[in-house]
Formats: structure tokens, C-alpha cells, sequence
């Protein structure tokens, strides 16, 4: 069973590997949060500021998390006097610019949490990049 | 699989509206200034709320609230309603709104006159999964006086053309999860229950409820 163990080993060092490449390539994010849930409901949102440090375009193309049956990444749109939201499957990160995370607008669209979220609870998202790199981005519960 | 698809488009009529809107976008805004300086009520547009100068009566439509009761036409009398359109299963823009009307309720009750004429009503276009004691759970969440309200597709089209309030909801049968789409507005509802003004997204409490104190003030103690 030991070989197991250091297969582990190599794949949990191979992921810090990727976590410090992500930190090298400067993509940070600030102000997480996600939304308490009202009672009863099964669904929120996360919000961030994403910042792109590096002098390439980045591309977000998934977020997931094991606090969440699943992680979408949604916009919510404007159409014809009314809002909805759509998914967006892929989002561009211009170089050296931000991009918000907001109500109203992009948002991680977190569904059936595996326990009630309260304020002031912290919960942990992995978002992935396009090229293999992953941040893992601890959330605050707010209200 | 069937797929049922319940679609209420207003959409030309809310263009229509719309247009009125900006029309009508000379707003009485600067009433405040008007009330210090003694001088002659300045019109001018506004990013935040519309105001109609010739408010239009409400006409007949019937819900039921989320105690059960009858939430109809006459519910909105003799009150300034704050009504909204959602569903309790939308993660974003409507937990983003209760919360901010909320706050803004706390900065009318804050105020000389209060909130004791004041409601808040949440109007769910989504009477399939919004059940009353669902939208009771959900709206006291966010402030213990705020009303849920639902109805049949045929009530709330009643209410919401008459408001330009689009919304369209995509049923699917089994489905726990669907496309709803809704109005980001907030309807304002005077005393007599017209349709006085219209508050554009996004919404912040403080200019809400800023705005608010002037029409009140404006509409004087007459109207209840
Ligand atoms: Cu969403």
C-alpha cells in the first residue's frame, strides 16, 4: 500500500506545483463571498473581484467546490426589459485588468450547498483556467 | 419529454411604456430644493426613479398572500406598496433587491413619518414552486414585513402589464430547475393605488428611500 501513498504524495505535490504557477502567473482574487441562503432554498451565488496580473489574456473556464452539488459560472443579462441569467461557459480575463464578480452581472451560481450556510462560515471554491491552472479561493458567508 | 412552456411576453407594450417612461423623465426631483429655497419645483430627469405625473389607477387582479389571505386590488389601498417580481429560486438579482429594499425600509421607518403606511410586496411569477409557505420563509428572511404574493399566469399577466412589469417563466414538468425571467424594477404604488413611480436597477436603498420622502411629503397627508 505504500506505493499508494507516495502516488498520493506526487499528485498532492504536482497540485501545489499548479497552485504556485497560478500564484507566478498572477491571477489573485479578492472580496470573496457567497450569499447566505435564505431559508429553505437551495441556491446562491459567489461573488469576487478576479485580477489578472500577468500580460496575458486568462481565460476562466470552471469552478467547483466539494460544499456544492454543482458550481456554474452565470451572467445575469438584461433582455427585453427583463433579467435572467445564462451560463457562461468561458470568461476572458484581459491582461492587466479586473474583472468583477458582482450582483447583477457574473456570478458563480452555487446549487444545493452539503450544509446551511451562515454568516461568517468560510467555504472554499477551486476556480480552473484554461492551461491547467487552479486557484483555490476560500469564500466568506456573508448576508 | 414534454416540454410546457408558459410565456408571457409584455414586451411591446413595455416598449411602449418605456418610451412613456423616458418621456415622462422630467421628475420633480429637485422638490427638495424647491421646499428650501421657496422657489418653483425644478423638473428634471433622473437615473434613479421615474415618477408619472398623471399616476394611472390600478385596476381589479387577485392573489393570495403567504398567510393564505386575499391580496387583492384593495390591499393596496390606504398604503404606499413597493412591489417586486421574482421567484425564491433566483440566486441572485432578487436576494440582491429584498435585501436592498430591506434597508430601505429601515431608512423609512428611520424617517419623521415612518414606515406605518408603507408595505412591501413581493409578487412571485413563479406560483409552481413558490408556495405560500415558501414565500412566507423567503421574504421574512430578508425583513419580517415584507408580503409574498403569488397568483395564476392570468393574474399576475394583470397585474404586470399594467405595470410593464415582462416576465416569462419556462416550466418544465419535473424540472427542478428553470429559466425565469423577470423585470429588475421596483413599482411604486400610492395610496390610491396608482401606479405612481418606477425605480430603475440598481437599486440603492439610501436614494430609495430619499426619493421616497419627497413624493410622500409631496402627496401630503390628503391621500390617506
Ligand atoms: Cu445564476
Amino acid at each position: 500500500m505504500r506505493w499508494r501513498h507516495s502516488v498520493f504524495a506526487g499528485l498532492m505535490s504536482a497540485l501545489t506545483a499548479l497552485a504556485a504557477a497560478t500564484e507566478d502567473a498572477g491571477i489573485t482574487v479578492r472580496d470573496a463571498w457567497v450569499r447566505e441562503t435564505p431559508p429553505g432554498m437551495a441556491m446562491t451565488a459567489g461573488y469576487m473581484v478576479l485580477q489578472n496580473k500577468t500580460s496575458r489574456r486568462q481565460v476562466l473556464v470552471a469552478a467547483r467546490s466539494s460544499g456544492f452539488e454543482t458550481v456554474t459560472i452565470h451572467r445575469t443579462v438584461a433582455k427585453e426589459g427583463m433579467t435572467g441569467m445564462e451560463h457562461s461557459p468561458q470568461i476572458q480575463l484581459l491582461p492587466n485588468a479586473s474583472l468583477p464578480f458582482a450582483p447583477g452581472g457574473y456570478h458563480l451560481m452555487l446549487l444545493n450547498p452539503k450544509r446551511t450556510l451562515h454568516a461568517g462560515d468560510r467555504v472554499e471554491i477551486t476556480l480552473e483556467f484554461r492551461g491547467g491552472l487552479v486557484l483555490p479561493v476560500a469564500y466568506e458567508v456573508r448576508r | 419529454m414534454s416540454v410546457r412552456y408558459f410565456v408571457k411576453k409584455i414586451s411591446l407594450k413595455f416598449s411602449v411604456m418605456m418610451t412613456t417612461v423616458v418621456l415622462a423623465a422630467m421628475l420633480v426631483w429637485l422638490a427638495a430644493a424647491y421646499r428650501e429655497n421657496g422657489s418653483r419645483a425644478i423638473f428634471l430627469p433622473d437615473q434613479v426613479m421615474t415618477l408619472f405625473p398623471d399616476p394611472k389607477p390600478l385596476t381589479a387582479f387577485a392573489f393570495t398572500d403567504h398567510e393564505n389571505r386575499v391580496f387583492d386590488l384593495s390591499r393596496l389601498k390606504g398604503k404606499w406598496s413597493f412591489l417586486f417580481f421574482g421567484y425564491t429560486h433566483c440566486p441572485d438579482i432578487c436576494p440582491t433587491t429584498l435585501a436592498t429594499l430591506a434597508r430601505a425600509h429601515e431608512n423609512i421607518a428611520k424617517s419623521t413619518a415612518g414606515a406605518k403606511d408603507v408595505q412591501f410586496v413581493f409578487i412571485s411569477v413563479d406560483p409552481n414552486r413558490d408556495t405560500a409557505s415558501k414565500l412566507g420563509q423567503y421574504v421574512s428572511y430578508f425583513d419580517a414585513t415584507f408580503l409574498g404574493v403569488t397568483g395564476d399566469d392570468a393574474q399576475l399577466g394583470k397585474l404586470a402589464g399594467q405595470l410593464g412589469a415582462a416576465y416569462q417563466v419556462e416550466v418544465k414538468p419535473g424540472a427542478e430547475n428553470y429559466p425565469v425571467y423577470h423585470a429588475a424594477a421596483v413599482f411604486l404604488v400610492d395610496p390610491r393605488a396608482r401606479y405612481l413611480a418606477v425605480f430603475a436597477p440598481p437599486l440603492d436603498a439610501q436614494e430609495v428611500g430619499r426619493r421616497f420622502e419627497v413624493l410622500r411629503q409631496l402627496d401630503g397627508p390628503k391621500a390617506i
